[in-house]
């Protein structure tokens, strides 16, 4: 299965297509535009042909295919388009009628030419006239936006700063691990927010810009005027944990300052992880955007936490009478995801035995990412108001990723409400997620284009800069109930699987990890990830590869 | 004005005036033109894509181009190996579904 392969490419036309647009150009194009009927849902299709049942010019056929002569006009069924091509000498290219694709008489099969999936896509576009601001669903209001491009990337993957601090070995360290692993003593029913340290202590953007100074902890001093900083306290926490000092760690100035600007989370009481990592986000957002004018002209939020983990999300809500689609954007620092409880059960394809081996009702990760992106009908109830029919009509809505961050946190809601009890319960089943992950289906150019069939359509301001490969390498976990449980995470250290509960660390398999219950996961980008390994594969690695061995001892 | 007397006379499908228009054409016309053959097909693609039958399709598809090799595959045949597998496939509950919304029709349309 190749992988390699872009989201769109242009394949070669055939001598016959290529001969045709020698000699007519898009002029055939441009006629048969008159002759197309768009749907709502993104269908296209010929008609207003002289009759409403075209028919087969050799054989009167109406059944099957039916191909419209992009020269003559003469319709045509499978079997006789290579008769009428024999017939007629260059009349080589022609339309299916019902679907509005190109097909090669002479080649007998289907043929791709963008310039003709460009007037199929700009029928569709035509019809909204009273969008004055020209059409969201071509353009891009926001191409403007100056994208999280490559020159971002290389500042944050400057490693020579924390190449220094690898090189020069702590002779107290009782082993050869990897450097930054450490244990983070339960203070009290903390276990959400060790785990989210863990994963954000080596989030590679995150932990470079920490490591390489990117908080000016002297400047802040002067500044800030309540001497309470969230970024400065999670610049100890990382000089802590990457000193080499393998004994675990007390993150207290750190609670203490994040109960501060959480108040209403500030107690013994358990709490939600992601919850937490919402809250430590947009505490850093705060401080860092106060201290200096850190934001670009479009509105790109400067902050480290932005920085890393914000991406784009554009939703789409299209008016099922007209067709007519409003977009917006949405800033985002993670994706929360439903789970896929799979509506597939084998029995319903027809007298079909059912497959002890199919993974029919296993939820994972892509599916939750399909369920994210797929159309979804809004009910009569949640009519919404189309600007073109001037009034509310059923819609349906899509949701896509329209840029993608440098780390991706991926939360799996594991809760379900319900109304009708007035009660709230974990979900506890079993989610497959990959290691490497490829967002390239869930971007917007994909969603966008899929929804229009099989066109070759260029995407205004598509992202060819920023890659869509990711690598996880942490994952929180949870085990219990929605009031009482424990987090524990998962993290992946070149290629090796360290499990951090609390205090104490150990080298675990991937097995475990892939059994584990996923809650929140982190991705980053693959290339951001293969350099962080490079920086830790200075250190050698653990000679012995026992499982289960600690490297902390208890508090 | 001249004309080319050497010019072959314009094909003409053949008009076959005592040619009544089967049960079938009849059918087919009325459902057209009423505008309730593109709600069948609008219904059927929904269902198909519902109980999974598309996706099975789509790898019926795949498996075979990976067979062939990908260049030496063309639509028209992807057509001939899927169509009976397709027809053959499709879940019983569809079938009825659409059949009871044909005879609905085909009451109402009063043939």
């Amino acid at each position: 299965m190749s992988t390699g392969n872009p989201s769109y490419t242009n394949p070669k036309p055939c001598k016959h297509l290529a001969d045709y647009k020698l000699r007519h150009g898009l002029s055939g194009y441009r006629s048969l535009q008159k002759l197309l009927k768009t749907t709502p849902n993104g269908r296209t299709s010929v008609e207003k042909l002289d009759t409403k049942i075209p028919r087969c010019n050799s054989c009167n056929g109406f059944q099957g295919r039916l191909y419209f002569c992009l020269i003559c006009s003469s319709v045509s069924c499978s079997d006789h388009t290579l008769l009428h091509s024999q017939s007629e000498n260059g009349h080589d290219v022609a339309v299916d009628i019902e679907r509005a694709e190109l097909y090669c008489c002479v080649c007998c099969d289907q043929v791709y030419d963008p310039d003709f999936d460009k007037a199929v896509m700009s029928k569709h576009f035509m019809g909204s006239p009273r969008n004055k601001n020209g059409d969201e669903s071509i353009g891009e209001r926001l191409v403007k936006r100056r994208r999280l491009g490559s020159s971002v990337v290389e500042e944050l993957v400057d490693l020579r700063k924390s190449k220094q601090l690898v090189s020069m070995r702590d002779r107290r360290a009782k082993s050869c691990y990897p450097f930054g692993l450490r244990g983070l003593t339960n203070l009290g029913s903390t276990c959400f927010m060790n785990s989210v340290l863990q994963a954000l202590l080596h989030a590679p953007p995150f932990r470079n810009y920490f490591l390489s100074e990117g908080h000016n902890r002297e400047a802040c001093r002067k500044r800030s005027v309540n001497r309470l900083c969230l970024p400065c306290d999670i610049d100890d926490i990382f000089s802590a944990v990457f000193s080499g000092d393998r004994a675990p760690y007390s993150p207290a100035q750190f609670l203490y300052s994040w109960w501060q600007h959480s108040s209403n989370l500030a107690s013994y009481q358990q709490q939600d992880a992601h919850e937490f990592f919402i809250s430590v986000l947009d505490g850093i957002h705060e401080k860092e955007s106060k201290s200096s004018n850190r934001n670009r002209d479009n509105g790109d939020c400067l902050c480290i936490a932005h920085k890393v983990f914000s991406g784009l999300l554009r939703s789409d809500v299209t008016c099922m009478t007209c067709g007519f689609t409003s977009t917006t954007y949405d800033p985002c620092v993670d994706i929360s995801l439903d789970l896929d409880t799979n509506n597939l059960s084998p029995k319903n394809t027809a007298n079909k035995p059912i497959k002890p081996n199919e993974n029919s009702s296993m939820s994972t990760l892509l599916g939750c990412l399909d369920l994210f992106t797929r159309q979804e009908k809004l009910g009569s109830d949640q009519k919404l108001y189309c600007r073109n029919c001037q009034e509310r009509r059923d819609s349906v809505k899509q949701m896509s990723i329209r840029r993608l961050p440098l780390v991706l946190c991926l939360h799996i809601k594991r809760f379900e409400h319900s109304p009708v009890r007035r009660m709230s319960r974990k979900i506890d089943r079993y989610l497959h997620f990959p290691f490497s992950l490829d967002m390239t289906p869930y971007l917007s150019s994909s969603i966008v284009r899929n929804r229009f069939g099989n066109r070759i359509f260029a995407f205004e301001g598509e992202e060819s800069d920023i890659s869509t490969e990711f690598e996880i390498f942490a994952v929180v976990t949870h085990a219990g109930t929605l009031e009482s449980g424990h987090y524990v995470t998962y993290l992946r250290l070149s290629n090796q699987w360290y499990k951090c509960d609390d205090a104490w660390i150990t080298e675990v398999d991937e097995g475990m990890v892939r059994a584990s219950q996923c809650y929140v996961m982190f991705y980053v980008q693959k290339t951001l990830y293969h350099k962080a390994n490079e920086d830790l594969s200075c250190l050698p690695i653990s000679p012995r590869r026992d499982t289960f061995l600690p490297i902390a001892g208890c508090c | 004005m001249r004309t080319s007397i050497n010019r072959p006379p314009t094909p003409v499908a053949e008009e076959d005036e005592d040619h009544q228009p089967t049960l079938q054409e009849i059918i087919n016309i009325k459902l057209i033109e009423s505008g309730e053959k593109e709600r069948l097909k609008e219904l059927l693609r929904e269902r198909l894509i519902e109980c999974g039958w598309r996706d099975e399709m789509k790898a019926l598809c795949r498996a075979f181009a990976r067979k062939k090799g990908r260049n030496n595959v063309t639509v028209d045949d992807l057509v001939q190996v899927i169509t009976p597998k397709g027809r053959a496939s499709v879940p019983d509950s569809v079938k009825a579904e659409l059949l009871q919304r044909i005879r609905t029709f085909l009451a109402s349309a009063s043939i």
